[in-house]
């Protein structure tokens, strides 16, 4: 199983979880993140005053998914969330020692 | 467990599912619960104990209310603990014998001497002994206790008092002090039962002896609803849940006994009758600090000389002296409710129940138009307001005076985020607005400072007020719905057009911030112009901004996190910006084929002009045009508010704008807003809003035609405002504390022909003279101004250039130095 951690643009959220859901991955975490890439942030002007914005809300999903289905979550998700700007975000992929279901002790990829 | 008592169980269950009633399932389990602790009393304590135990019920066990699945609480009376081996191995064995019979059992072991301390890090111990109830045992031991617990209540009275307000407040605080919750823990929830437990806690502190007040048994239909409720939820999840999640308000809609058709009908009956539970708490809970400190009532006395002609202030409360007066006058309504804004002084339980008597009279009055929103703009901006609000929603004033606002009454809105009812989440709105005057929060700061900036907190207080009523109607868009329905209320309270305006197109436009913040790239140039578009002046992005951090902190109470904080900061600035970009790029340009005067006057001024001024005040300056082209100069003044207004129409040159602002500060005028545009013929409108501090205008009629009159001179360049000046009024320099220490901001780019210049600085009389005249002496040209005041805080935008081109940058360092010079005090 692999853990896909995805780093989007906050209005892309409502499309790539359509894309998801599309291609049949329901589950989900969302998070409100903040945070910066290689640029650093920016600075904003206002009222004559600057001030440095290094920290801009992001969102984070993250997702357990069969591997053998990773490559094809990665794929939707980059179509889905891809402006081609700067800002665009990153995905991260870690290996899953196991899934279990509380509710029935279920687990492995059938937990998921 | 023996069959009969399962079967006497079971019996109550289904009396309880086919009738609600709970009083059969407490007295059956009670039996059950007696017998079960009696039978391993004789068999395990009693000879464990040979020097003599008693076995007290005390909480609910001790009330005779024992849910399905409550804890039983008991006692155990003994003046030698389980000290030796026999005494723990029975004590064990009891306590084994009845969690065998599928009991979930608390207890505690204490000698009389304890039970007669005051335990403040157990302050719980103290207060279940007053649901006492001999189980069995020794009586000698139980003796002792009864008499000598009635005399350490009457002697820790107030103590036990004070601690039972202080668990109260911890436990209302943890849920945010309102009944309204979407799932209410009707336990725990402020209304719950545990502040009916707090009335009768007190009840039986203030005086044992005394009969239950008259009050309490109005409260009995409430408690046994809440009773069924938590019956119910007992069975339904086979544990102590007292949760009334939305599947369980579901399920009980279900059942034979409960007389309501959906949930949001269980739930309104469910609000009605925490609201009954919860007033009859801070009515006890203020009648029990009634024998109260000298100091205390030192305070009282003096407050009590804020009663007037209609209302007396009697220990805190406030009583009507004339009792028909509400319905008699129902404007006096009004008046009340400005009362308790002022001096948060809260009408006592007569005066409501006086309110909720004269209700009818007070909605018939106010169905009729009539000049309300005077009344309520001044509600709206006493130091108390929220108080004042509060008490119009518990009355029914606010359904009264707004009957469009009973359509969201209890109202429930499912959806994952909001955990209040409709008309709660509305004043906690209003709450969180207030709330930002007093916010320490840097996080929030800004938004504080945005607050301080508006002119009209009411109709943005109103605005608020109305933005949700919609929701009452499922069928239709929320927010259009809420502006038909305030259109109505405004009509009916006569708001006046303009503020209307403003009103509707806040609860029009209030989700859009929102929208802009989850759904728009921000980095876009298409999302700064289409917010600018959608939300036309600067103004109303302040209000708006303002509204939506309100709207959303008001969700639950962890909704406004510091990720929304800086999303709707960076929408807020990306529309600033944009609009201030504006006010040079985006003019007026009519049809070519348009000749009319109107269309030629218009024509290059900005945009923000017409979003910014109605047709008549459009109609009232082209007046002042053509009066102008006779005598080269219009000017009107007017006073509006405490604040004088003045127009001026003329033909621009270089150095006008700091000549008319140089020659209201001789006057000693002190300039809050100013307005500067030209238009494509070279025709200027100024409009300066400034205050008389001296009150010369007032106290010296002739002045005003003197000031008129010196306007039109300098204007027409007949005066050297210079020699105004020298006559100017000395001011004192603000303290050192409060100096503002200037900042100006270049910026080449907003503009395609000219430079912005952004200013903040510390406001004085003559400021804006000193910096008009430092432009017009860097050879600058102002093509267009925004100014305004906050406080102490002025706060300017221009549009410079000079011969007709942006400024360079070595022309900029130049003025940025003089422009810092010029603010310097």
């Amino acid at each position: 199983m692999k853990k896909i951690e995805a780093v989007i643009q906050p209005f892309k959220l409502e499309e790539v979880k359509e894309a998801l859901k599309n291609i049949g991955i329901d589950g989900m975490t969302v998070i409100e993140v903040r945070g910066h890439g290689r640029q650093k942030g920016h600075k904003e002007v206002y009222r004559g005053q600057e001030y440095q914005v290094d920290l801009l809300p992001k969102v984070k999903l993250e997702m357990v998914v069969p591997s053998s289905r990773a490559d094809e979550v990665v794929k939707t998700l980059v179509t889905a969330a891809r402006t081609g700007k700067i800002g665009d975000g990153k995905i991260f992929i870690t290996e899953i020692a196991e899934a279990i279901r509380i509710r029935n002790d279920e687990r492995g990829e059938t937990a998921l | 467990m023996n069959t009969q008592f399962a079967a006497e169980l079971e019996a109550a269950r289904e009396e309880f599912f086919r009738t609600g009633d709970s009083n059969a399932v407490f007295a059956a389990r009670s039996r059950f619960v007696d017998d079960a602790v009696l039978d391993a009393y004789t068999e395990f304590l009693a000879p464990a104990f040979p020097d003599g135990i008693a076995v007290l019920a005390v909480g609910g066990y001790g009330r005779m209310e024992l849910f399905p699945h409550s804890d039983i609480d008991i006692l155990l009376l003994t003046e030698k603990g389980p000290h030796s081996r026999d005494a723990k191995e029975g004590l064990s064995c009891f306590l084994k014998a009845i969690w065998d019979s599928g009991l979930r059992l608390s207890h505690s072991v204490h000698s009389v001497q304890e039970c007669v301390e005051l335990h403040e890090q157990n302050i719980e111990l103290n207060i279940s002994l007053l649901d006492e109830r001999f189980l069995c045992g020794t009586h000698a031991e139980y003796a002792r206790l009864q008499e000598r617990l009635p005399k350490f209540i009457a002697a820790e009275r107030q103590t036990l008092i004070k601690q039972l307000e202080r668990l109260t407040n911890t436990r209302h605080g943890k849920y945010h002090g309102t009944i309204h919750h979407l799932e209410p823990n009707i336990k725990e929830t402020p209304g719950g039962l545990r502040d009916f437990h707090l009335v009768w806690w007190l009840t039986k502190l203030a005086d044992p002896h005394r009969a239950a007040p008259a009050w309490l048994e109005g409260l009995s239909d409430a408690k046994s609803f809440v009773h069924s409720l938590r019956c119910f939820l007992h069975y339904q999840t086979g544990r102590d849940n007292n949760l009334l999640s939305f599947d369980a308000q579901e399920s009980l809609v279900e059942l034979p006994f409960i007389d309501a058709s959906d949930a949001a009908g269980l739930m309104r009956q469910y609000y009605r009758a925490a609201r009954a539970i919860f007033r009859a708490a801070t009515r006890a809970a203020e009648e029990s600090t009634g024998k109260s400190s000298s100091m205390l009532q030192s305070f009282r006395d003096w407050r009590s000389r804020l009663s007037n002609s209609e209302f007396t202030v009697s220990r805190d409360q406030i009583l009507l002296k004339t009792p028909n007066l509400l319905e008699q006058d129902p404007e006096a309504a009004l008046r009340l409710v400005r009362f308790v804004a002022r001096h948060g002084i809260t009408p006592g339980a007569d005066t409501e129940r006086r309110i909720e008597a004269a209700l009818p009279a007070i909605a018939a009055y106010y169905s009729e138009p009539r000049p309300l929103w005077n009344y309520l703009q001044e509600i709206f901006q006493m130091p108390l307001a929220m108080q004042g609000i509060r008490i119009m929603h518990e009355t029914g004033l606010m359904g009264a005076v707004f009957p469009e606002w009973r359509e969201i009454e209890c109202l429930v809105h499912r959806d994952f985020y909001h955990c209040y009812t409709v008309d709660e989440h509305t004043l906690i709105t209003i709450e969180n607005l207030l709330a930002l005057r007093e916010n320490k929060n840097r996080s929030v700061q800004r938004f504080q400072e945005l607050l301080q900036e508006v002119d009209q907190v009411p109709i943005l207080m109103f605005a608020l007020l109305f933005h949700d009523t919609g929701k009452g109607n499922a069928d239709v868009s929320h927010a259009q719905e809420s502006v038909l329905i305030a259109n109505h209320a405004m009509e009916r309270i006569m708001m006046p057009e303009e503020q209307r305006e403003t009103a509707r197109f806040l609860i029009d436009q209030h989700l859009i911030l929102s929208s802009f913040m989850n759904s728009r790239d921000l980095d876009d140039p298409s999302t700064a112009s289409f917010l600018a578009e959608r939300v036309g002046t600067i103004e109303r992005l302040k209000y708006l901004t303002l509204l939506t951090f309100s709207d959303i902190s008001a969700v639950n109470p962890s909704a406004m996190t510091p990720w929304r904080i800086e999303q709707l900061w960076r929408v807020y600035i990306l529309g600033h910006a944009e609009l201030t970009r504006e006010l040079d790029t985006d003019r007026i340009v009519p049809d070519p084929a348009d000749h009319a005067p109107r269309s030629e006057f218009l024509e290059g001024f900005p945009k923000r002009y017409l979003r910014t001024h109605s047709h008549e005040e459009i109609e009232s300056h082209l007046l002042l045009e053509r009066r102008s082209r006779a005598a080269g100069v219009a000017l009107d003044i007017v006073k509006e508010n405490g604040v004088y207004r003045l127009t001026l129409v003329s033909t621009d040159r270089a150095g006008l704008f700091a000549s008319i602002a140089g020659a209201l500060s001789s006057f000693g005028m002190n300039i809050l807003k100013a307005e500067a545009f030209a238009n494509r013929r070279g025709e200027i409108l100024d409009t300066f809003n400034f205050s008389d501090p001296g009150r010369t205008l007032e106290l010296n009629p002739p002045e005003l035609e003197r000031l008129r009159v010196t306007l039109e001179r300098v204007t027409l360049g007949k005066i050297d405002v210079k020699k105004l000046l020298l006559s100017r009024p000395k001011t004192s320099a603000p303290s050192r504390g409060s100096v503002i220490k200037p900042t100006v901001r270049f910026d080449s780019e907003a503009s395609a022909s000219a430079t912005l210049v952004e200013l903040i600085a510390q406001d004085r009389p003559g400021l804006l003279y000193d910096l008009a005249s430092a432009f017009s002496s860097s050879e600058c040209n102002i093509e267009v101004v925004l100014i305004d005041t906050e406080a102490h805080k002025a706060l300017d935008v221009f549009y410079i250039t000079s011969k007709g081109q942006k400024l360079t940058l070595e022309q900029q360092a130049k003025l940025e130095q003089r422009l810092i010079q010029v603010c310097g005090v």
